[in-house]
């Protein structure tokens, strides 16, 4: 018989009930498809160091079921205000307490049950398509495939029961403790706007958090170039800087702004005096939703962008920092034989299709290396990039490092000529080729080098040599380790130059592209996608939040709109109203989060830009963050505005 | 007083389809207002007066038959031009005040005329205009919440009333009233009726209400059962009259005799 009723409450309370109803199906779909992702076999495999990745998965989703125990014991709340009429009648009629705690449990336990597995079937979806997504970061062949993960379910199922285990047995105190005359008669007050001799204090507050904000992001910015580890000193200080600015401001301005509408004729034109009101009579409450919600929304805006972006540039860079499959290299005069065992010993483990070694040469004079034409010509067929020519009286410059590149083309402007050895070598076009072939120890020291004529470097020392090799399917994660055991285990005997001693340090240096690739997506893959989980659970709570608030208000809304229609307001107006009110309290909250955000993006811009390879990368992530966040968003505005309206409007001639 | 026609109902019909039973809440009706008059529409529960007001006031469609506005068949009224219909020529009160609580007393009165696009700068003078004659101008900053019955229902007078509406309809404005608050204010809608001119039609249940009116029509069951005139009778005799039409359509206040 409980069932029954309860049914039959789920279906006439369903306006209260679908926000609940969504945000937990979101809620169970992100949780189980992370999860699912972080136990795939298929994710686990792809590199050495990726088991982390479901580590961290694992440790978010304790954070999520924390931040969703807090959504769903507000929906309860909610949804318990919304019908203390109802239970205070059950009470009257004799119904035991007990009894409508029972009530209100089954009805609760139908709406879990049902979207949890709505949004487990909606999580399986998910999961292929978030599998997809990794298989192309590591560029592995992939096709859609729908699987399911046991153990993803069993931990999404615990952490549910955690989650609306404390939401629930909060609402049940709150019944058991409620008494009937509370639940019947609901204060219907409204909040009075403070007195205005407080206008100017106000003002005063939102002054000072804009100076707070302006400090944080000062702050934030000097931390995030410091190097040492008061740098976290300074982000932390960033960080609580900017959330009480945002704070302090969503307390106040709104008020603030009321008043001012109020005072001017402004409110006597058409409609504002109704949405004024509207907006005033709820604006020390929403005043507070508004911060938090704000707060929220920076939040995950920040570890949305901040995630992608540094995962995407861990990405970017690698590809570039690994411009050949194998390469070793040793600041010593070596000969290029001694090299050949360590070719054979690389071809044992993966064939080399073809291999090159040559020498940097020291320039006296200047700091750069010089490289041989016919070397660099190699390197880049090696690369696929063209050859280039170059007169023997000639240099060109090759840098692929931005941060350089100004200061070598200021550096030629000053002085276009080189000399070299009482040869004076020209750079007519002002020629440097930026092409990502020469990172780390390879070709340039300093990310940079001078291309010579043989004849010329023929003429130079030669105290720093480079191997560079080509693989077969581009060599396995596991060569660099066994490259480096190799070269100090005593059997490789490098031989050297005539007459040349060996320096007292030498500087030796092993990259392998398949380990630094894998290795580095791993870190891409674990940096982003943590970011995104957290993230959307973050706007998830906050547009809850903001939808409820609107909800729990339709009733007074309902007879006010009643009223305007009554003295002549048309329905046109009254839905132009209903749009008005309701995207003031849904965008408001979102105008610091986009500031904080294009800051965010600018600085990021120009921090770090320098040290991201890939161009477009920061407003590419930038754009995908504001992306999601907007289908989101706007998925809740849309479900509430529907709500708002079809219980505004309902039973209208 | 002037003896142009302001409204003129004409065999109005309204009914109520229940999925095959049809109720008639109006059987048919018909009757006019003259400019400046104060007429009372009594009758029990159920008897049509409210949807005789309903229809009146383009919240409900009748079924059949014309009412007409200071010449426009309200009937004919297309949907878009309702509301602006409504908001220039009809002033409401309500049993229930129907004041928005989250706007002042001021801010209230203030809404009808800025629906209507009254230029701001006017706004205020006519807001503080009204409260004067209505003596509500010491409550102007205060919440609906903030004030009694009486004073709520007076600041609803003053919302009809300042936009000069051409005609004033009023559904149980005493309904919520104590009956000191209900004396004051039938007097003040009894002066708003003759010293401001306005036409009012104020549908109630109860005599001693009717009794401020210039004409009563009773109606039961969707019919108009009988009319009475005050003309020159005092009040009292005026109200005994009421109580006799009453005790006749049996019901109402007559059982209780």
């Amino acid at each position: 018989m409980y069932f029954k009723l309860a049914r039959r409450n789920i279906k006439r309370s369903a306006k209260d009930y679908v926000i609940y109803f969504i945000t937990i199906i979101f809620i169970v779909m992100i949780m189980y498809s992370f999860l699912a992702l972080g136990f795939s076999a298929d994710i686990i495999s792809i590199s050495e160091n990726m088991p982390i990745f479901t580590t961290y998965i694992i440790a978010l989703s304790v954070i999520v079921t924390l931040i969703s125990s807090f959504i769903v014991s507000y929906a309860v709340g909610f949804m318990l205000k919304q019908r203390k009429k109802e239970f205070a009648i059950y009470e009257l009629l004799g119904m035991e307490v007990g009894a409508i705690q029972k009530l209100f449990l089954i009805e609760n336990a139908v709406i879990g049950v049902l979207a949890f597995l709505i949004g487990l079937a909606a999580g399986t979806m998910l999961v292929g398509i978030l599998t997809q997504i990794v298989k192309n970061i590591f560029d592995i062949p992939h096709s859609y495939r729908v699987s399911f993960s046991i153990k993803a379910l069993l931990l999404s199922f615990v952490f549910f029961m955690l989650m609306y285990g404390a939401g629930l047995a909060r609402s049940i105190r709150i019944i058991r403790q409620k008494k009937t005359v509370d639940l019947l008669y609901d204060s219907r007050k409204n909040e009075v706007i403070s007195k205005q001799g407080r206008t100017s204090l106000r003002l005063a507050l939102v002054i000072f958090s804009v100076f707070a904000i302006g400090t944080g992001i000062f702050l934030g910015g000097y931390g995030l170039t410091m190097q040492t580890n008061s740098a976290w000193g300074y982000l932390i200080g960033s960080i609580i800087l900017l959330l009480a600015g945002v704070y302090v401001i969503y307390r106040n301005f709104p008020i603030m702004l009321i008043t001012y509408a109020k005072r001017k004729n402004l409110k006597y034109s058409e409609c504002n005096l109704f949405y004024l009101g509207q907006i005033g009579h709820r604006v020390q409450s929403s005043g507070r939703m508004m911060a938090i919600t704000a707060i929220l929304l920076t939040i995950s805006l920040m570890t949305m962008f901040i995630g992608l972006v540094t995962g995407a540039g861990y990405k970017a860079n690698m590809e570039t920092y690994y411009p050949y499959d194998a390469g070793v290299a040793f600041d010593a005069p070596f000969t290029k034989n001694s090299f050949d065992g360590l070719i054979s010993f690389v071809d044992e483990k993966c064939p080399v299709q073809e291999e090159i070694v040559f020498y940097l040469h020291d320039v006296d004079g200047y700091s750069i290396d010089a490289l041989a034409l016919s070397d660099y010509n190699a390197l880049r067929s090696m690369l696929g990039l063209e050859t280039v020519e170059l007169p023997d009286d000639e240099y060109l410059v090759h840098c692929d490092t931005w941060t350089h590149i100004e200061s070598i083309r200021a550096a030629m402007n000053k002085q276009p000529d080189v000399t070299i050895m009482d040869a004076t070598l020209k750079n007519p076009q002002a020629r440097i080729n930026e092409e990502a072939m020469e990172q780390f120890q390879m070709a340039g020291t300093n990310g940079y080098v001078l291309i010579v004529a043989d004849t010329i470097a023929a003429m130079l020392p030669a105290n720093k040599i480079r191997v560079v090799m080509k693989l077969e399917n581009g060599g396995i994660p596991e060569l660099r380790s066994e490259i480096r055991r190799y070269l100090n285990s005593g059997q490789w005997h490098p031989e050297l130059q005539a007459g040349e001693i060996l320096p007292e340090h030498v500087t030796m240096g092993v990259t392998v592209k398949a380990w630094g690739l894998s290795n580095s997506l791993t870190s891409f893959t674990s940096i982003s996608f943590c970011g995104l989980y957290l993230s959307i659970v973050f706007i998830l709570l906050s547009c809850s939040i903001l939808a409820f608030e609107q909800l729990s208000a339709l009733d007074i809304n309902r007879r006010n709109y009643q009223i305007i229609d009554k003295i002549g307001v048309s329905r046109q107006m009254q839905q132009k109203l209903v749009h008005r009110e309701l995207s003031t309290f849904f965008f408001i909250p979102l105008v610091l989060p986009i500031i904080v955000m294009a800051v965010l993006m600018f600085g990021a811009q120009r921090l770090y830009s320098a040290y991201v390879y890939q161009k477009g990368i920061i407003p590419l992530y930038g754009f995908a963050t504001i992306t999601i966040f907007a289908i989101l968003y706007s998925a809740y505005y849309v479900v509430t505005c529907h709500l708002f309206k079809s219980n505004i409007f309902m039973n209208k001639t | 007083m002037s003896m142009r026609e302001i409204l003129r109902i004409d065999h109005i019909q309204k009914y109520y389809d229940n999925s095959g039973n049809i109720t008639k809440a109006i059987k048919d009706i018909s009757f006019s207002v003259q400019e400046g008059e104060f007429v009372g529409i009594m009758g029990a529960s159920g008897s049509g007066k409210t949807t005789l007001l309903n229809c009146i006031s383009t919240i409900d469609r009748a079924s059949a038959g014309h009412i007409y506005l200071a010449g426009t068949d309200v009937t004919e009224i297309k949907e878009k031009e309702i509301a602006r219909f409504r908001r220039e020529n009809l002033g409401f009160v309500f049993q229930d005040f129907n004041l928005l609580d989250t706007l002042t007393v001021s801010e209230n009165i203030a809404l009808t005329l800025t629906i209507n696009h009254v230029s701001p700068e006017q706004v205020s003078g006519l807001v503080h205009k009204i409260a004067v004659t209505l003596d509500i101008a010491d409550i102007l900053e205060k919440y609906p919440y903030q004030i009694s019955g009486g004073q709520k229902q007076r600041c609803a007078c003053a919302r009809a009333l300042i936009n000069k509406p051409k005609l004033i309809l009023a559904d149980e404005p005493t309904g919520a009233l104590d009956s000191h608050s209900s004396q004051v204010l039938l007097s003040t809608i009894q002066s708003i009726n003759t010293e401001l001119g306005a036409t009012i039609l104020m549908v109630t249940h109860d005599a001693f209400s009717a009794s401020h009116a210039s004409r009563i029509l009773f109606l039961r069951d969707g019919e108009i059962f009988g009319e009475i005139l005050k003309e020159h009778d005092t009040r009292r005799v005026f109200f005994e009259k009421t109580l006799d039409v009453l005790t006749k359509i049996g019901g109402g206040v007559g059982d209780v005799f």
